[in-house]
């Protein structure tokens, strides 16, 4: 019996003594923010002068990156500055996770006030009716969308609203291994027939017998598939957007997917199983001797291989030229915002300053001055300028998060031989085309 | 004992909280669900839900995805289930043999189980790594492979290597249940076995294994309802990849409430499972009782 | 025969030694790679200790110089605590209650406490999730508090009505002939006679509270208030890159608690254990 107590006693006096140790004598809950969020969310609109607003923001700058240094120690302490009573409560998810976040938080209204989102995101969520349109409801949005690019403008509107702001742009290029490539005597590749041949040349062993790859793609999606379908003149719908069948298992899309599958057959490339090297670590010890990457993984290689060489080049042209995938983020606004604060805190991320201050961490700006800036003409991410012009976006349907799914659930039962190209893309054709339809 | 109406106030008090806590987060979320489950209840219609009969759960059924997943489920049972129970047992009888140091390997063999789902399952991740040391291993300094074995890229290597995780993680406890089970078998038995000449073959299938059948229902109990549980594990080795091979019932009903959105079907899908647990349960109660009867 | 005997010793402790090396391996694994420098991961050829000189508490200086480390630390010390004490409250008074009286529904709630042990945690997740919404403790740290209490409470109750039952009556009759009520009985019979099961019961449900992962990382949203699993898993970039020394080190600093509750409760983990398992 005594016994029992002292248990409980240990147990306690243990948890305490380690809590006071960690000093959680502050409490570990932060009832500053907690209590003032719930309480403002219900205020909404009606917040008066002297109150203190918290915003909060939901992003997917990964949690050890220069990016969210940047945002946090740099931009956001700028920011409530120059607007006392707002504080900004920033909260970084993985992208997977943020899109998860993002749909269970709008059945149970706790969505964030604003958030950087993927611009594949928005049709979706729009769609959904929580997402704030602002040329409706801010007044000087004309004059603010006017400094941003349009192109990158363009991934938030939807039947002629506008949604959100566009944030970065991006897109892929071709990463390499210098000393590889002259080892094995050969050029970078320009075409995609080059490219096959340098992949197969490249791959085999290392000198201490380990296998290597000629290149690594991470995953299946359209974001990894979609530069190889559309440079070799394949596509996934007809241009708008309604229909798949004699798209998807078009000749050329499936020509596309058998390269895929017959390079991955012979052992020629790799990176998308869950027991293979991540990415990065496999690019800079030598591993995989290409890449189709962003820009940030320049800054990823700066900090994890500081000493490794390698080099970028535009994506190999087919016939149907040289297509990368056109990425970036978008910043928006949910209805139950705080919505002045919010704009507020909109518009000083896509002004000059803070596009140019992102810049410098390998974000590429939308807003027009910031791209004139030194800053961004001295950058790393000079080559992926000239990609942009020439990358196309995956498809802004709201379905898309869908279609992605079955696109490498279709393209997986390929690699692993369980289905023929033509087959597993006839098949993902009719399903396209019934989300399609919806 | 008569009861007094004071007494019965005191009693009502005590049952007070514990009933009124069951019944918000437990009681209530059960009959939601199945209120759910015949409501077609996505992230795409917040506003009104329809009421759609059964629609959820034949589209369950007749899910491949499901049918994987189910069928996942089921192997990672049968296979955990006795082998973990197979090697505590045969730890406990070892350790039951010695006369020192028992304690130490009490807790050292129970160190898997104290070890939190995701820390494990990151570890065997690690290890089972294609480039991993498992695989350095087997193919540099043993030999018995040649190449790289891909353990979780495909089906049946990641559901192996969470077998492993599973039964690697549940010696210890069925360890520490079988030894104190031992210690209840009555030393005449043995005894009496002696005096018939039994060896010690015939004494485990004869005086040992009968003496601890109560145990062995027990754990067998406890750890199918655990086979069925098995998540964490899954969702860190695998995802479920590659295209939902490798998930188990747990991770696809997660996957189709929280990815997809579809709150209806999953919602179906969480009550077959307990509808065929609470199946097997009874029936495994039911040999319980035949024994003690 | 002596030395026979003998000879039989040392050959089962070998069979159990080399069995526990192999168990015990997976976790000297984590610890080494936490001792490596980060760039050493992908090493070759990959080696299961670092060499002496390699070694390196760099991984563990980078967590412990994050701030929000400890504030994960903090929450699941928070809330494990807290929901271990009310489920050994309101557990034992159930427990209480169920082994001694007979009132009407008993049987009900009994069956549907056994049942509830039955169904996998998760399944209900989805409605789970919907009440949450409802009380409004999403993204809360308290919220999760009353989830994990209602998890354990089926297999608290069971386990201290069992030991409850092993007090005996006649206290309880002694203490109601000195004029004591339902209340003085449970407060000064039952309580102290059963508490080395409720300590047993609550270590158990400390370790449950202390490792889950699921339903906290499906309900919390910011980095602040985050608990240790769930920071773990943050680590964790499926096809990025992932910092294994920071996973193993974060991962071997978690443990810490665990194993202190364990190493000086030893002897009760094992009481509760068995106890419901014996009796069958």
């Amino acid at each position: 019996m005594k016994k029992g107590k002292k248990v409980l006693a240990i147990l306690l006096t243990t948890a305490t003594c380690l809590a006071a140790m960690m000093g959680c004598g502050k409490s570990p809950v932060q009832p500053e923010t907690d209590s003032q969020s719930q309480e403002t969310a219900e205020l909404n609109e009606a917040d008066s002068a002297g109150e203190e607003i918290t915003i909060n923001f939901w992003h997917h700058y990964s949690a050890q990156s220069a990016e969210n240094e940047t945002l946090m120690n740099v931009l956001i302490p700028r920011f409530e500055e120059e607007n006392p009573g707002i504080k900004v409560n920033a909260v970084s998810h993985e992208w997977g996770d943020l899109h998860e976040k993002l749909l269970i938080s709008a059945q149970s209204d706790t969505l964030p006030d604003v958030a950087r989102l993927d611009s594949a995101w928005i049709p979706e969520l729009q769609e959904m009716g929580i997402l704030t349109a602002l040329d409706e409801e801010m007044s000087d949005f004309t004059s603010v969308s006017g400094g941003l690019l349009e192109s990158a403008m363009s991934t938030t509107r939807i039947n002629e609203h506008f949604y959100g702001l566009a944030l970065n742009t991006n897109t892929k290029i071709l990463f390499y291994n210098v000393q590889a490539f002259e080892e094995a005597g050969i050029n970078v590749p320009t075409t995609m027939d080059e490219f096959i041949s340098a992949v197969k040349q490249l791959s085999g062993t290392n000198d201490n017998g380990q296998q290597v790859w000629g290149y690594d793609e991470p995953a299946l999606s359209g974001w990894n598939l979609c530069p190889f379908i559309w440079s070799m003149g394949g596509a996934l719908t007809n241009e708008e957007e309604t229909l798949a069948s004699g798209y998807i298992n078009s000749p050329e899309t499936v020509k596309a997917i058998e390269m895929f599958a017959e390079l991955y057959s012979d052992g020629n490339i790799t990176g998308w199983n869950s027991g293979d090297i991540p990415m990065t670590d496999g690019f800079g010890t030598g591993r995989y001797m290409m890449l189709l990457e962003g820009p940030w993984k320049i800054s990823e290689m700066e900090g994890a291989y500081p000493d490794f060489k390698y080099a970028t080049s535009e994506i190999p042209a087919g016939d149907g030229g040289s297509v990368s995938v056109l990425g970036g983020e978008d910043i928006a606004m949910f209805n139950s915002a705080h919505k002045d604060a919010a704009w507020k805190f909109m518009k000083f991320m896509t002004d000059e300053y803070a596009q140019e201050e992102m810049a410098k961490c390998g974000q590429i700006p939308v807003n027009r001055q910031a791209l004139e800036s030194d800053t961004v003409k001295q950058a790393d991410f000079a080559p992926f300028l000239e990609a942009i012009t020439s990358a196309k976006s995956r498809p802004t349907v709201p379905c898309w998060s869908e279609m992605d799914n079955e696109l490498s659930v279709a393209v997986t039962a390929v690699m692993n031989s369980e289905k023929s190209a033509q087959e597993a893309m006839d098949e993902l054709a009719e399903k396209y085309d019934a989300l399609l339809a919806k | 004992m008569r009861i007094s109406n004071k007494s019965k106030w005191q009693i009502g008090l005590l049952l007070l909280p514990g009933v009124l806590i069951f019944g918000i987060f437990t009681l209530y979320p059960i009959l939601k669900l199945l209120i759910m489950s015949f409501f077609q209840w996505d992230f795409k219609s917040i506003a009104g839900q329809q009421f759609i009969g059964l629609d959820n759960y034949k589209e369950v059924i007749q899910d491949e995805y499901f049918q994987t997943a189910f069928v996942n489920s089921i192997l990672y049972t049968l296979v955990t289930v006795p082998g973990q129970m197979f090697l505590g047992f045969l730890v406990a009888m070892l350790i039951n043999s010695v006369t020192k140091f028992k304690v130490g390997y009490r807790v050292l063999y129970y160190l898997p189980v104290i070890t939190s789902w995701v820390i494990a399952s990151l570890v065997f991740k690690y290890v089972f790594n294609t480039e991993g040391l498992l695989n350095y291993f087997l193919a540099n300094v043993v030999h018995i492979t040649e190449q790289n074995v891909r353990w979780l890229d495909n089906r049946w290597g990641g559901l192996t290597v969470a077998m492993f995780l599973g039964i690697w993680k549940g010696i210890g406890w069925n360890m520490v249940v079988f030894l104190a089970a031992l210690q209840t078998v009555p030393r005449d038995l043995y005894e009496a076995a002696n005096v018939d000449g039994a060896g010690a073959v015939r004494k485990l299938f004869s005086v040992t294994l009968p003496s601890i059948r109560g145990t062995i229902l027990f754990a067998l109990v406890m750890l199918t309802i655990g086979g069925f549980n098995v998540f964490t594990s899954i969702k860190m080795i695998t995802g479920g990849e590659p295209a939902h091979k490798t998930d188990v019932v747990l991770t696809w009903m997660y996957y189709k409430a929280f990815s997809a959105g579809k709150f209806g079907y999953s919602a179906a899908l969480s009550f077959i499972i307990t509808v065929v647990l609470a199946i097997l349960a009874v029936i495994q109660f039911n040999l319980m009782q035949k024994k003690d009867g | 025969m002596m030395k026979k005997r003998t000879r039989y010793d040392l050959l089962i402790h070998f069979i159990l030694l080399s069995a526990l090396i192999v168990v015990i391996l997976p976790m000297v694994y984590m610890i080494s790679t936490s001792l490596k420098p980060n760039g050493a991961l992908y090493e070759y050829p990959p080696r299961f200790l670092p060499s002496i000189r390699e070694v390196t508490l760099e991984n563990y200086r980078y967590i412990l110089g994050q701030g929000k480390f400890y504030i994960n630390f903090c929450n699941s010390i928070f809330v494990s605590v807290a929901a271990v004490l009310i489920t050994a409250f309101v557990a034992s008074a159930l427990g209480y209650v169920m082994a001694r009286f007979e009132f009407r529904g008993k049987r009900f709630l009994f069956a549907f406490i056994v049942l509830t042990m039955i169904i996998p945690g998760l399944t209900l997740i989805i409605p789970q999730y919907e009440l949450a919404v409802k009380l409004r403790t999403i993204n809360s740290l308290e919220g999760l508090i009353p989830f994990y209490v209602a998890w354990t409470i089926p297999y608290s109750t069971f386990m201290i009505k069992g030991f409850v039952e092993n007090v005996p009556r006649e206290l309880d009759e002694a203490t109601y002939m000195d004029g004591g009520s339902v209340f003085t009985v449970f407060v000064r019979v039952i309580m102290p006679l059963a508490k080395p099961g409720i300590a047993s019961v609550s270590i158990f449900n400390f370790l449950t509270y202390w490792e889950e992962f699921p339903w906290a990382n499906t309900v919390i949203n910011d980095n602040m208030k985050r608990t240790l699993p769930i920071a773990i898993s943050g680590f964790f970039g499926q096809h990025q890159f992932t910092q294994w020394g920071y996973v193993f080190a974060l991962s071997a600093f978690s443990l810490i608690p665990i194993l202190l509750v364990f190493i000086f409760c030893q002897r009760f983990f094992v009481a509760g254990l068995t106890s419901g398992s014996v009796k069958g």
